[in-house]
């Protein structure tokens, strides 16, 4: 038989390896920082960078992009060339992915804590560099089907499917959710406005969760955990139920983030049941992996490896039993807001694709250098390390997410809200906080050893750049020749429509009717654009991060009526964009903010949170009071905001805007002097009060006005 | 009880939003293929692709490293 020989590519897997451990490390200490912030506001040393709101996307970024990713690419580059039997289809582009992605990684860790964010969870890089991840996904996909076209290997194995859902449908996601009209290099405007854009939002925002977190680590498990326990997955049909059942439900789930949200009911149904269902492929791919370690069991106790898989593939099954439950409305009622939602993630997070990462830089560092683990022992310790880091994590969270979900539902025997000042509800759980600051240094001391160990293993072997294989190259049938045809005939494009096709009916039948049938947006005619000033105010709002704590959607629960007001409508937002219903409350909703206080109250409390709301966690905004707005940009602003749907009249921006603009500012600061408060009409804390006081203003303005239909 | 679904089902029909009638029919009976394809394949084959991961095609394997 004719064998070829040829080299698997070393070089790149062991580069993602490094920048997974150094990002892992980065990723992680940032969450630490924004969660010491949470007891203890002054950790942000009145340094606006690293204060919480920009600190948090930071850490989300670092930690799903930057680590995660990383560790993706760094398994799908080793795992890929072996199960094709080939080397990598191009060193030119798996070089430019890696290079490329950590640019991304770079230019995100210095936009973020700039300010420059889009707001959109997950999403929030601009839009300069959303070109640029579309490109180096582009590249790698590339890479991914040029490697998967030249295999030697005929069947493609399951993880390879998984690979090539991820490589479509973040494709998919992110080009859709990144559609947003320039005001400048650093800023832009969502394409899509209020109801829409929050649900093509959580429509990405959920499957960034299903496919950049999940179904790459699920291929990676069905690859490393065979290989690692050194037997066959349990069930190789039970893997094909899986993958299928998978990636066509995943995709429908988006909308049980916005359960009692303004979002049209019908949508909302349709994420529950979704998610509901998804329990079962979840828990088909748990078992089986699980299952693979049958009769190997004595081998968990030896090799660190399969401790940190099992436990990894434990936290995949409990995450995904947990976050169908969550999606049920009932449920949801409860934890949506709360840190029960922080914890679910942090489930996931901490527990599947963490330690399934350290699982794969056990296995890969000794295999690079060839040589052993310098320290099983050392290994051991971070495997318990990182549990006892996790549990300290989670289950104070799970607390404070139930204590804040019972407490902010809470009714007297006469009818009124046990615990009518929100910040009640929060000093409760600041304990909580504390814990959990814990917890998340454990785990990164943990990391910390691992580094250690990993260094050593490096030190003590010698690094292997390519390792040679052998194998016959592939069988072609008769029918499909060679070249273009067989590429265009051959399984893997069948496949790949095949997964597309599977990905995009569930986000086509949610997010299509929702722009084609006028009903599910009712409008509110008293609803008008914001005025220049609170544009600017808006955009300082989005800086910040403020919905990173703060919601501005109020549910149709009593108890939320009569905390914050009437309840959130969806035509109140068809000139938001971007939408900004937060998904986390550490803070009071702000729908109906406007007109709560006096302006002067909330120079103040910008100032400093705790003079006017003693105990407030919240930190210090006095940079606002001092930094000048940008009403150079207010141009630009104002052409964007018109061209994705925002009715400015023409030519308004060009000159009647600006005297709007300084009208209304100086109205603001007429009225701060009547508090005592004194300050100049062009500093950002007035643009920010006028968007504060406008806030659900619009339909107290003509009660009678509204909609045709309701949902 | 069987006419009593029957005509449950007929009287609330209507009430049934199409898009969740329309999700549900068609997650069923793509659900339904999966599994009418899955078990209709051939033990020989399942044992050959689960079989996949273990044989890498290095010269010289690397299972025997202890991590």
């Amino acid at each position: 038989m004719n064998v070829e020989t040829f080299k698997y590519d070393n070089r790149v897997v062991r580069a993602f390896g490094i920048a997974t451990v150094i990002w892992g490390i980065v990723g992680m200490l940032a969450g630490l920082l924004a969660a010491v912030q949470l007891f203890f506001p002054d950790a942000n040393l009145n340094l606006q960078f690293i204060t919480f709101g920009r600190i948090r996307p930071l850490h989300t970024n670092a930690v799903i992009f930057a680590f995660v990713g990383n560790g993706m690419f760094m398994g799908i580059y080793y795992s890929l060339q072996r199960l094709c039997k080939a080397r990598m289809f191009s060193d030119f582009l798996s070089w430019f992915n890696f290079w490329g992605w950590q640019l991304i990684i770079v230019a995100a860790a210095i936009t973020l804590p700039l300010g420059f964010t889009s707001s959109k969870e997950y999403a929030e890089l601009e839009w300069p560099i959303d070109i640029a991840i579309a490109v180096v996904w582009v590249a790698f996909s590339v890479n991914l089907f040029g490697t998967i076209v030249k295999r030697r290997e005929k069947h493609m194995y399951v993880a390879i499917w998984f690979y090539i859902a991820t490589a479509i449908t973040i494709a998919v996601l992110h080009i859709t959710n990144s559609m947003e009209m320039p005001a400048g290099w650093l800023k832009s405007y969502s394409m899509y406005a209020g109801v829409q854009d929050a649900l093509v939002q959580w429509w990405y925002g959920h499957n960034a969760v299903a496919f950049f977190l999940t179904t790459p680590y699920l291929g990676l498990m069905y690859y490393f955990l065979p290989k690692a326990a050194n037997r066959p997955v349990f069930s190789y049909r039970l893997s094909i139920i899986h993958f299928w059942a998978l990636v066509f439900l995943y995709i429908w789930a988006g909308p049980h983030h916005l359960l009692y949200s303004s979002l049209p009911d019908w949508a909302q149904s349709l994420g529950m049941v979704f998610s509901l269902m998804l329990i079962a492929p979840s828990w088909g791919g748990m078992l089986n992996g699980l299952l693979t370690l049958r009769g190997a069991w004595d081998k968990v106790r030896q090799d660190p490896v399969l401790k940190f898989m099992v436990v990894a593939i434990t936290a995949y099954g409990m995450s995904t039993l947990e976050g169908p439950l969550l999606s049920i409305k009932t449920v949801n009622s409860l934890s949506h807001y709360t840190d029960w939602t922080v914890a679910h993630v942090h489930v996931g997070a901490l527990g599947w694709n963490g330690l399934l990462t350290f699982a794969m830089l056990y296995y890969l560092f000794p295999r690079l250098y060839r040589t052993t683990l310098w320290s099983t022992k050392l290994a051991n310790y971070h495997f318990w390390i990182s549990l006892l880091g996790m549990m300290f994590y989670c289950i104070p969270i799970y607390v404070a997410g139930v204590t804040e979900g019972l407490m902010w539902k809470q009714f007297t025997a006469s009818g009124f809200l046990q615990y009518p000042n929100f910040l009640e509800t929060i000093v409760q759980v600041v304990p909580m906080f504390k814990l959990r600051a814990v917890g998340g240094t454990l785990y990164i001391v943990g990391t910390f050893l691992m580094a250690y160990n990993l260094y050593k293993t490096a030190k003590a072997g010698q690094f292997e750049p390519e390792t040679e294989a052998q194998a016959a190259p592939m069988e072609r049938s008769p029918e499909t020749g060679a070249g273009w045809h067989r590429i265009l005939e051959g399984k893997p494009l069948f496949f790949t429509v095949l997964s597309a096709v599977a990905i995009l009916i569930g986000g086509l039948v949610e997010i299509i009717p929702m722009y084609l049938i006028k009903q599910n947006v009712p409008t509110i005619s008293s609803v008008k654009p914001y005025s220049p000033l609170e544009v600017l105010g808006r955009d300082l709002y989005i800086r910040e991060g403020c919905l990173g704590c703060h919601s501005q959607m109020i549910r149709p629960f009593r108890s939320e009526t009569e905390r914050y007001g009437e309840y959130s409508k969806a035509g109140e937002f068809v000139y938001d964009h971007p939408f900004l219903w937060g998904s986390e409350r550490k803070g009071p909703d702000l729908a109906r903010e406007g007109g709560k206080y006096p302006d002067a109250w909330h120079f103040r409390h910008m100032d400093n949170p705790a003079d006017t709301s003693p105990g407030s966690i919240m930190p210090r905004y006095s940079w606002m009071l001092t930094q000048k707005m940008d009403k150079e940009s207010l141009t630009a602003r104002l052409n964007a905001l018109r061209k994705v749907g925002v009715p400015y009249p023409a030519g308004y921006e060009n000159g009647p805007a600006q005297k709007d603009l300084t009208a209304q500012a100086e109205k603001i600061v007429a009225s701060l002097k009547t508090g005592a408060v004194t300050t100049d009409p062009d500093k950002e804390i007035v643009a920010l009060i006028a968007y504060l006081q406008r806030l659900g203003t619009d339909i107290k303005a003509a009660p009678a006005t509204a909609t045709t239909t309701t949902n | 009880m069987l006419s009593n679904l029957v005509h449950f089902l007929l009287r609330e029909g209507a009430t049934i939003n199409a898009y969740g009638l329309f999700s549900f029919l068609l997650f069923f009976g793509f659900f339904t293929g999966v599994l009418i394809w899955a078990f209709r394949l051939k033990p020989n084959h399942l044992n050959h692709m689960g079989a996949l991961p273990l044989d890498g095609g290095e010269k010289h394997s690397t299972d025997k490293i202890q991590s």
